[in-house]
């Protein structure tokens, strides 16, 4: 099928589902009080949108996530780099964060709470521990994606540690840690929704939970929507960046 | 003064010896202990000359290959070239053509043979007008600004000889440079092989596993032994130059090959 054809088709489905959304609640197939009609949720998006203690909720969760990315994604990338550089350092510590990344991250979130109290600190403590498991795995990968030819190539031309590193290392891993930095944003972003999900006084998370415990349908959906458009935008925008520095990973 | 230095030419022989390797040894010391992997190679390659090394696999070509580069260091004995001891890679004296896939794949093949000016930090446009040259050279004027993966095999080893010839180093080592490649590719690559360096005047050491390609090649071909690899023959190819396609269909070819062959399988 042509491309255009595609993208049609693509079209043609989301406007099915929008218009399902629409018109089961209008129609009283399903209940309206579960499923508020589509008409109905876009206004409700636009009035949170405008409601001071909502700016206030997204300022506190973007903050945590902010700070939660930054620990993790430095700390994780060293402690991968490391692991995957220093055999010792490998041998020691690979098994155990293999192990660890298996388990979910959720059922420690209550230990998060025993020693961070609820609050900034522990929710940001969590999210970052559950990204950071991601980020290791995926830092190690990217070095071992570095082809021990083109070392030897970069070495027989007499390249100097410093330009093995910038001239192969990173262009070599760039295209994973770009993967990596993507796919931790998404942890990172669960993290902080579950923390403040489970327990928390402000937030956006906590918000959408309360709206849900108090069946006000409307705000929920709009605070759905208002979260996977934000994810969705971070998403592409990395993977734009990807395919652009990855041309040639065919 | 002119009868002097007339002498000192005469006398001097090293000036034409390109690579000198005396009584090298080389012991891996590997898991299951020591492995002898070459043992007591010595050899004389003249500058100018097309050498070629054959042996069964796992016998030590490429280890050795990797000392001449410097890329390894030996147990003992010593290589010279140029005069001089080689300890580590120097580009300006040695270059290296690698089997397949050694071209970066982020850079274009203009950036590629660049690499190694790049790398020493050579002007800008020095860099580029050499590389431009040498990709002329390798008869891939016009792709300088494709990447590796918008490349056939054969055209990747070209842009891989051109990255190696373009410090001008007086030595060039290659290590199964066309293993990759269809047969008929590989012949033809040969064939521009020897048109390269017909016109450069490099000193090429080659090591491959085709007899033919090794007769078609070389001025003289050697022969190592199964591990510890030795060098038990050595094989001056006499079939004149240029070469052609012909000579392949002549008995003087299929005698040397089959020189060589006796040699390889007979070997402990
Ligand atoms: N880094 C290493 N550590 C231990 N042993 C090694 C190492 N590199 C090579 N060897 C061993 O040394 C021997 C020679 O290896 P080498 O790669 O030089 O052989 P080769 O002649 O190039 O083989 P091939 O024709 O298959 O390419 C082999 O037995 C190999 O197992
Ligand atoms: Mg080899």
């Amino acid at each position: 099928m042509s491309r255009i054809g595609i993208i049609a088709v693509r079209f043609a489905l989301l406007a099915a589902v929008l218009a399902a959304w629409e018109l089961l609640p209008r129609l009283g197939i399903v209940n309206a009080m579960l499923l508020p009609p589509l008409s109905d949720v876009v206004p409700m998006l636009g009035d949170i949108l405008a409601r001071p203690k909502v700016h206030e909720a997204i300022g506190v969760s973007a903050a945590e996530f902010a700070v939660a990315f930054v620990i993790a994604v430095p700390l994780g990338t060293a402690i991968g780099v490391l692991s995957a550089e220093n055999e010792y350092f490998g041998e020691i510590f690979k098994p155990m964060l293999f192990y660890v990344f298996s388990v979910p991250k959720s059922i420690f979130l209550p230990m998060f709470i025993l020693v961070f109290g609820i609050g900034f600190q522990q929710k940001v403590a969590y999210a970052a521990f559950s990204t950071i498991f991601v980020v290791i795995m995926s830092a190690s990968a990217a070095v071992e994606s570095v082809k021990a030819e083109h070392l030897l190539v970069a070495r027989s031309y007499g390249a100097t540690r410093r330009q093995v590193l910038t001239r192969v290392y990173i262009p070599s891993m760039t295209p994973v840690l770009l993967e990596a930095l993507r796919i931790s944003m998404i942890f990172n972003f669960t993290g902080v929704m579950i923390a403040e999900m489970y327990a928390s006084r402000t937030g956006i998370g906590q918000m959408i939970s309360s709206w849900g415990e108090n069946f006000q349908m409307p705000q929920l959906f709009a605070g759905v929507i208002l979260l996977a458009t934000v994810a969705i935008i971070f998403n592409e925008t990395i993977r734009w960046f990807e395919t652009r520095c990855s041309a040639w990973r065919t | 003064m002119a009868n002097v230095s007339n002498v000192t030419r005469l006398r001097e022989t090293p000036a034409h010896t390109a690579v000198e390797v005396s009584n090298l040894n080389h012991v891996y010391e590997g898991r299951e202990g020591k492995v002898a992997a070459l043992e007591d190679i010595s050899l004389t390659i003249e500058a100018g000359r097309f050498v070629v090394i054959v042996g069964p696999s796992g016998c030590g070509k490429t280890s050795l290959l990797m000392m001449l580069a410097g890329l390894r260091r030996q147990t003992s004995g010593t290589i010279l070239c140029a005069g001089r001891p080689i300890v580590d890679p120097d580009p300006e004296r040695v270059g290296v053509v690698f089997q397949e896939a050694s071209l970066f794949p982020w850079l274009s093949a203009l950036d590629n043979v660049e690499f190694p000016m790049a790398l020493r930090k050579a002007p800008k446009d020095e860099r580029r007008r050499r590389a431009d040259e040498m990709l002329n050279l390798v008869g891939l004027q016009g792709f300088g600004g494709r990447y590796p993966h918008e490349l056939s095999g054969g055209m990747k080893q070209r842009v891989s000889i051109a990255r190696g010839l373009v410090q001008d180093p007086p030595v060039l080592l290659m290590d199964e440079p066309f293993a990759a490649l269809d047969e008929q590719t590989r012949m033809t690559m040969g064939h521009e092989l020897l048109r390269i360096w017909s016109q450069t005047n490099k000193t090429v050491v080659f090591i491959t596993h085709s007899l033919t390609e090794a007769v078609y090649l070389a001025d003289e071909v050697l022969v190592m032994s199964a591990r510890p690899g030795r060098i038990i023959d050595r094989i001056p190819i006499t079939l004149p130059r240029p070469r052609n396609y012909e000579m392949m269909a002549s008995d003087v070819f299929g005698r040397l090959r089959d020189r060589i062959w006796q040699q390889i399988r007979t070997t402990p």
